[in-house]
């Protein structure tokens, strides 16, 4: 397997990781970062979306 | 700030942080312990060298900030997560010479969109790992919640409108 692929890992109770060759735009599709890797927000109550901040610890967030 | 220089050095219960930045050279690492501290070997810090006690008391003897270390269990997703890159390139190593994807035609960065008040979606040739690191199927294009309520976690659902989810902090 190509390493560089992107590879996205959910992390249990957690963000999703993204490793490898991605981009990453916003809705209107102007690039926002673009190098990894990267820590996504799935909890919802990230002061920094998109981006982790570890919220989802101190919410106790449980898929 | 995120100083390329920093490193990171981890044994099974804590993890030494590094910043040059910081160092005045006061060299108090390396004639306390040089048997993890050894600015002749690269890399510089060897965790196995001594005990995490050992360790850690000689880090709390930094004059500066330059060496601080942390319980692993302790660490933020994002220090966690700089750990995996550091173990994954001590495992293979780039070597010289090597295409990097950007020069590399062949290899198509995937896009990933961060929808306003909405999922993360995905377009591309990419691989999903879950629980335990195993595969999930995934097609060409995929979206994951962002709004932590889908009833069909890792995916979207459609509940985020329900719930008024927004990227707004609060």
């Amino acid at each position: 397997m190509d390493e560089k692929n992107a590879t996205f890992t959910i992390l249990a109770n957690g963000p999703l990781e993204i490793t490898g060759f991605f981009r990453i735009a916003d809705s209107a599709g102007k690039i926002i970062e673009k190098k990894g890797p990267v820590l996504l927000c799935r909890c919802g109550e990230s002061a920094n979306k998109p981006f982790c901040d570890d919220s989802h610890k101190r919410i106790g967030f449980s898929e | 700030m995120n100083d390329p220089r920093n490193r990171q050095y981890t044994n099974s219960e804590i993890t030494v942080f590094w910043k040059p930045s910081k160092c005045i050279h006061a060299t108090t690492c390396f004639r306390e312990l040089i048997e993890v501290f050894n600015p002749g070997r690269r890399p510089w810090v060897n965790m196995k060298g001594s005990t995490t006690r050992r360790i850690s008391e000689v880090v709390n003897k930094c004059p500066t900030q330059a060496l601080i270390w942390k319980y692993n269990k302790d660490l933020s997703e994002s220090e966690k997560l700089a750990q995996r890159e550091v173990s994954k390139e001590e495992e293979n190593p780039q070597t010289l010479g090597k295409p990097s994807p950007e020069k590399n035609p062949l290899v198509k960065p995937v896009n990933v969109r961060i929808m306003k008040d909405g999922p993360i979606v995905v377009e591309g040739k990419f691989r999903i790992l879950g629980k335990d690191g195993i595969e999930l199927n995934s097609s060409q294009m995929t979206s994951f919640c962002r709004c932590g309520n889908s009833k069909d976690m890792p995916y979207c659902d459609g509940i985020h409108r329900k719930i008024g989810f927004t990227d707004e902090p609060f």
